[in-house]
């Protein structure tokens, strides 16, 4: 089977058992400069909170969304404030001198251009949102017996599927042994052509090492605009 | 004087579109953000006049703006600057200050100096306890953070080391302040104005400060905890009516703290929709108060606080606030004025129960109300709230009081 790049797939990396609905309305994107696959969920947080603004000797600028749903889950998720909070913090930052405002965009087109454009950018988008000129970021936990996923293989997209216009996200639960290799995959949700696809790809990705096995939830985007 | 604030706050307000979308721009290639606020309150109190207001009839002489400019400059280096003006009855009267204005550097999250004119790290709420907008109650609770006497504590002339350093074991993270400047309070503030009633009239109020402050993010999420010591060195020079010997006309005044440190310590935790916050305060000081009178203070304040958003734009709180002043005069002219060690009386106690509800017209504008019950008066040597001046006729042992309070933020 031809292992063709496709036109746009969002994978979304989902932490282990816990995160669910939350993850799946929010999709963390980057600028191309930032050499990053990953984040773990405490620097994510230093970003946005401005506690720090480099990673791996990088600068990095954080862009958020002024409202929507992916608004309010990557708050709930990745910090634990309400939007009303997170601008009081802000807030007490620039008016004692010891921070600026971040930057925030209407929609998921003005964060992807800005994020694009922008060395150092970092914001998130809906998980449908397109991903031109920018690099997705799996949000990783903090534990450091989680697993970073070392190597990642595209899914090929069913011609009859794409040419029909159909699309959707596929939820997957990996079983990956502790040298990193995925033993098995369960389609947890979605189109059932698509979840088979989706599957044959993520059982050739390779994991880091880790003492025991481990349960991965990721989720698949296929997207027949691109 | 009322017309000119309303045409200053009008402008502001309505040209608050305009100025939202200049808030940024950029110079030599950096972006520089401006941001500002401004807050009016008004006051009505049964039973005395309160924070040099008439309140009594209804005051608002109660408002305050402040105006910043910053930069990033790099990842490491941080610039800014911030005018602050207020009015607040007799005090402060609209004579405009620099707030801050500091040159920030980070080497390390667990090291950073910052120097210039530095807002003071005290407790959870000293350093941003002029910026209205950002929490729920129109005040704070005046036993640890007394609006007319801002200037004590608010902002140090020197530097500042600070930094995180997160811990093992998932024990959570601990941030530190250090710091060490000169103090130097507004003829227009608090204490200068209580002087006054015993016609000493002060030029300057300044000296020493240095100190730090601990807090540790627990390992329990939404705790946090800590501990903030201040050290001073203070020197007021001036000029004074000698009571026993008026027609000697104005002598030169002097008055300075031989002891003086405060010791804060704090705790907050926040849950969904519920913070709940705590702080004990005191202060000690040593002083030459007149010529012939030694006062030694010993001011002790606490208080805890709830607050619960109810809706997307509505929170509610309250607070029990209780603040005790004893003062303890010697030397030949202590009999003038008399020690005050009895914290029961009412002039050597407030107790405060606040109750207030916040809603957020919109992401920068708000409005609160506010109601205070409050038993005694606290007016021994060190003010807190209650002067003599403003309340000529003496005290009543209580103090009812409703506050509305609306600020822009920007």
């Amino acid at each position: 089977m031809n292992k063709l790049r496709l036109p746009l797939i969002a994978t979304g990396v989902v932490l282990a058992l816990g995160l669910g609905a939350w993850a799946q309305s929010v999709k963390m994107i980057a600028n191309p400069n930032l050499k990053l696959d990953s984040i773990s969920a405490s620097e994510l947080r230093s970003v946005f909170l401005k506690e720090r603004k480099s990673l791996g000797g990088s600068h990095v600028e954080p862009v958020l969304a002024r409202s929507g749903p992916a608004h309010d889950a990557f708050l709930r998720l990745y910090l634990g404030r309400t939007d009303d909070d997170l601008q009081t913090y802000y807030r007490s930052l620039v008016f004692t001198g010891r921070g600026s405002m971040p930057k925030v965009l209407e929609s998921d087109t003005e964060i992807i251009a800005y994020v694009a454009k922008t060395r150092g950018a970092i914001g998130y988008v809906s998980p449908e949102a397109g991903s031109d000129g920018v690099r997705t970021l799996a949000v990783v936990s903090d534990n450091s017996s989680e697993r970073t996923l070392i190597s990642r293989v595209e899914p090929d997209y069913p011609e009859v599927l794409r040419s029909h216009s159909i699309g959707g996200t596929v939820r997957l639960r990996l079983t990956v042994a502790p040298a990193g290799i995925v033993e098995s995959v369960e389609v947890l949700g979605g189109d059932a052509a698509l979840g088979e696809a989706a599957a044959a790809a993520a059982v050739q990705w390779r994991y880091s090492p880790k003492s025991s096995q481990s349960l991965i939830e990721v989720l698949i985007t296929f997207d027949p605009s691109r | 004087m009322y017309r000119r604030i309303a045409r200053v706050v009008f402008v502001l307000i309505g040209s608050a579109g305009s100025v939202l979308q200049a808030q940024e721009f950029q110079i030599f290639d950096r972006t520089v953000q401006v941001h500002g606020f401004v807050s009016q309150g008004f006051v009505y109190t049964g039973g005395n006049n309160w924070l040099t207001m008439n309140t009594r009839s209804g005051s608002g002489a109660m408002t305050d703006m402040g105006l910043n400019v910053s930069s990033q400059v790099t990842d490491s280096l941080r610039l800014g600057a911030q005018v602050y003006d207020r009015n607040l009855g007799k005090l402060g009267q609209y004579h405009p200050s620099l707030d801050w204005a500091s040159v920030d550097y980070t080497f390390k999250p667990w090291l950073g100096v910052r120097g210039g004119k530095v807002k003071t790290t005290l407790g959870l709420y000293n350093d941003t306890q002029d910026l209205d907008f950002l929490r729920t109650f129109a005040l704070l609770p005046q036993s640890v953070y007394p609006m007319d006497l801002r200037d004590t504590a608010i902002a140090h002339l020197g530097g500042d080391l600070y930094g995180a350093v997160p811990l093992k074991r998932q024990l959570g993270a601990v941030s530190y302040t250090a710091y060490a400047g000169r103090r130097s309070d507004s003829i227009y503030s608090g204490f200068a104005y209580l002087l006054t009633q015993y016609q000493i009239y002060l030029r300057s109020l300044s000296g020493l400060q240095y100190g730090c402050d601990l807090r540790w993010e627990t390992p329990l999420k939404g705790l946090l905890v800590g501990a903030s010591r201040m050290n001073q060195g203070i020197t007021g020079k001036g000029s004074f009516v000698n009571a026993l010997k008026p027609s000697a006309g104005l002598l030169p005044y002097r008055i300075s703290t031989t002891t003086d440190w405060t010791n804060q310590f704090y705790s907050q935790f926040s849950a969904g929709k519920l913070r709940l916050d705590a702080e004990y305060r005191r202060y000690v000081s040593d002083e030459s108060y007149l010529p012939t009178v030694d006062v030694a203070d010993d001011v002790r304040g606490w208080y805890v606080a709830g607050v619960y958003r109810v809706a997307r734009r509505l929170q509610v709180g309250s607070y029990y606030s209780r603040y005790t002043a004893t003062s303890i005069l010697t030397g030949p002219g202590a009999a003038l004025i008399g020690s005050q060690p009895d914290t029961s009386l009412p002039q050597n106690h407030i107790y405060d129960k606040a109750v207030a509800a916040r809603l957020n017209l919109d992401r920068y504008w708000n409005v609160k109300l506010e109601g205070h019950f409050m038993d005694g008066v606290g007016v021994g040597v060190y003010p807190d709230g209650f002067y003599p001046q403003v309340n000529p006729g003496g005290f009543k042992p209580n103090t009812n009081a409703l506050i509305v309070r609306t600020g822009f933020a920007f």
